[in-house]
């Protein structure tokens, strides 16, 4: 199946993705809509005047998703080089955050505090893999069983995390951001230092791959990991790598997920964790770009419901129905190629 | 350190709704092999279907077949697009449709219906089953062990639908449908090339063990209350390392493995603040939990077939 023919191959990604960013543009219309019969009821409580509650809803959402982008880039890359669904990911967020806010508590300034958690996030991932993952792939345990494995460690670390941090909802900084007018959109300057490292952030993760040996390396394990071995390619090096790369990011998106939501606790990767699947399922398990493309989705589709449905406490409930209704309609992502999944 | 306690445990109905969750985990996991990560969902779904048709009025054989008749729908709608893909789908799919029933019924939307997240109070509809009980109202010690008479019936029964489901696991995994099961665990394109429709085997599995969930959610509820934290996606993660304990696709594994699940946890929570003095009240909870945690990554590494069961069997490669 993997050997369709390129040019069939291509056409019928084209036509996917022109349906998928339909839909999205649909999705948009549709809430427009709403948002503007809604305008009339005059619910100018949670914007500024001079602000359009919808672009700003989808301007929140685009953030959010890419902070989502952040986190789940590398669940998709882990997927993507071992084949392992790795719950104990939102534990890395977690940790992240939860490194930053002692850091601060120390005394650092928040950008400081931001790099020592990505630092952490990195070592962490290097442990896990020497402590833990490399064993079990000498081992050739089968994937599920790492995956429940994963669950383990999952509830292994959010329970230190709960005994480190403590189980009450702490801030990262205290001073709450200023919003700034631009145009029908209010931002304040946390929202657009956010963005900019996250651009920053995912374009290197992109470079990596597409331009660097060691990207094409990850990217040749990712496609055939016995294939690349026979090429010379040191695939556990590679695997390393990746592990240290996702641990980092997720660590990133920690402390900057904190500044969204404006508070963290012990359970703030865990309760993405589930967003985190929905992105990269969305996007196509295993594609990086896929599991940016699915968070950008799935970021807007939550702000959406949390501020137009009747019920905001759906909003998981929306991006999960999302993720169900994926692998009914097209199991393989947006951008996942078609193959048999089974 | 207090041994009643954990005798105490090990027989209460708690631990046998667990049981019965295991039993039903086992069913997938152990004959067919299916990672169903949202049991909880499905004792949730019990539970509700129960409880909310009782406390409007109608009859506890009405409610039990709600709860068992909404349990076959959510079995159905979880493997409707996920039995046909790779295993990890159905894993991702049930643990996200575990949390939908939970926010779902937590959430203000349908607090009518629901109770929201203070869920429904257990005297709304525990009186048709403990009208029943044939037990005195008031506490009674039989042996080490002392409850109340409501909760002396609620547990007979619990543990009596244990044994029938266990009794149900052992004749239905020599039967020829439960070798053509084993046989999907081990190899689906063999059982697929003998002519079986493997599709429709995983859905009849997912549907028994889904029931069998549900009924230990109707027995949890009626050990406590309807309450939708108490079923969060932890609650899974427990029932699965009790049936990994004890030993997947073996008959007494779920429930010998559960009753030690409870057992230790009691001890856990017991014996780690006088090992570590500088714990305070709040942070032996969690530290009881990542033992847990720490105990199924050590089981699928070095015991993946658990207690009782046999390694050879137990090679799950999905």
């Amino acid at each position: 199946m993997r050997q369709a023919t390129l040019s069939s191959l291509t056409r019928n990604t084209v036509v996917w993705r022109a349906l998928a960013i339909a839909v999205v543009v649909a999705l948009l219309v549709f809430a427009f809509l709403q948002s503007a019969s809604a305008a009339d009821v005059a619910d100018t409580e949670s914007v500024a005047p001079g602000t359009n509650k919808f672009l700003q809803t989808v301007m929140k959402g685009t953030i959010y998703g890419l902070l989502l982008a952040l986190a789940s880039v590398g669940l998709s890359l882990i997927y993507g080089t071992t084949g392992l669904s790795n719950f104990a990911h939102g534990e890395s967020v977690t940790f992240g955050a939860a490194t930053a806010f002692v850091a601060v508590g120390a005394g650092a300034p928040l950008w400081l505090a931001i790099i020592i958690a990505v630092a952490a996030g990195a070592a962490s991932g290097w442990f896990q893999d020497v402590i833990l993952w490399k064993r079990l792939r000498k081992r050739n345990v089968p994937n599920m069983q790492q995956m429940i494995v994963s669950i383990g460690l999952a509830l292994v670390m959010v329970n230190l995390l709960q005994i480190w941090i403590g189980p009450d909802k702490v801030r990262l900084v205290t001073s709450s951001p200023v919003d700034r007018q631009f145009g029908p959109i209010a931002l304040s300057n946390f929202d657009l230092i956010m963005v900019a490292i996250c651009i920053v952030a995912l374009g290197s993760v992109s470079y990596f791959l597409m331009r660097t040996r060691l990207g094409r390396a990850t990217r040749a394990v990712s496609d055939n990991p016995a294939l690349a071995s026979a090429t010379g390619i040191s695939v556990n090096r590679v695997i390393r790598v990746v592990w240290m790369m996702a641990a980092a990011l997720a660590a990133l998106a920690g402390p900057m997920l904190a500044l969204y939501t404006g508070t963290l606790n012990f359970m703030l990767g865990a309760d993405i964790l589930l967003m985190m699947f929905a992105a990269v399922t969305l996007g196509g398990l295993g594609h990086p770009f896929g599991a940016a493309v699915g968070a950008l989705v799935i970021g807007i589709v939550a702000k959406l419901t949390e501020v137009y449905s009747p019920a905001p406490d759906l909003k998981n409930a929306s991006v999960l129905a999302i993720l169900i209704l994926t692998l009914l309609v097209r199991p393989q992502g947006i951008l996942g190629r078609k193959e048999r999944v089974g | 350190m207090d041994f009643n306690d954990i005798l105490q445990i090990v027989v209460s109905p708690v631990t046998a709704a667990f049981a019965l969750a295991a039993i039903g985990l086992n069913f997938h996991y152990g004959l067919t092999g299916l990672l169903n990560m949202g049991q909880a969902g499905f004792m949730l779904i019990g539970m509700y279907g129960y409880a909310i048709s009782v406390s409007h009025g109608l009859p506890a054989w009405a409610g039990l077949i709600i709860a068992i008749v909404g349990a076959v729908l959510f079995a159905l709608l979880l493997g409707w697009p996920t039995l046909r893909l790779r295993g990890d789908y159905l894993a991702i799919v049930t643990i996200a449709a575990a949390e939908i029933v939970r926010i779902v019924g937590r959430s203000q939307w349908l607090k009518e219906w629901t109770g929201g997240n203070t869920g429904i109070r257990g005297k709304d509809f525990k009186d048709p089953f403990e009208s029943l009980s044939p037990f005195p109202d008031k506490l009674i010690r039989i042996g080490p062990w002392q409850f109340h008479g409501n909760a002396w019936w609620l547990l007979t029964v619990a543990w009596i639908l244990v044994a029938l489901f266990a009794l149900l696991f052992w004749r239905l995994k020599s039967s020829p449908w439960g070798r053509v099961m084993r046989g999907i665990r081990e190899d689906e394109d063999a059982v697929r090339s003998l002519g079986k429709n493997v599709y429709s085997f995983k859905m009849q599995s997912l549907v028994i063990g889904g029931v069998i969930g549900a009924l230990g959610g109707i027995v949890f509820a009626h050990s406590q209350a309807v309450s939708p934290d108490s079923m969060s996606r932890t609650t899974t993660f427990w029932i699965w390392t009790a049936l990994l304990l004890g030993g997947a696709a073996t008959v007494f594994g779920p429930v010998l493995g559960t009753c030690l699940f409870w057992a230790l946890f009691v001890l856990i929570r017991q014996v780690g603040p006088l090992m570590l003095p500088n714990l305070d009240g709040t942070q032996v909870e969690p530290l009881a939990l990542a033992f847990v945690g720490l105990g199924l990554i050590l089981l699928i590494v070095f015991r993946p077939q658990g207690i009782l069961g046999n390694r050879r069997e137990i090679a799950i490669n999905g």
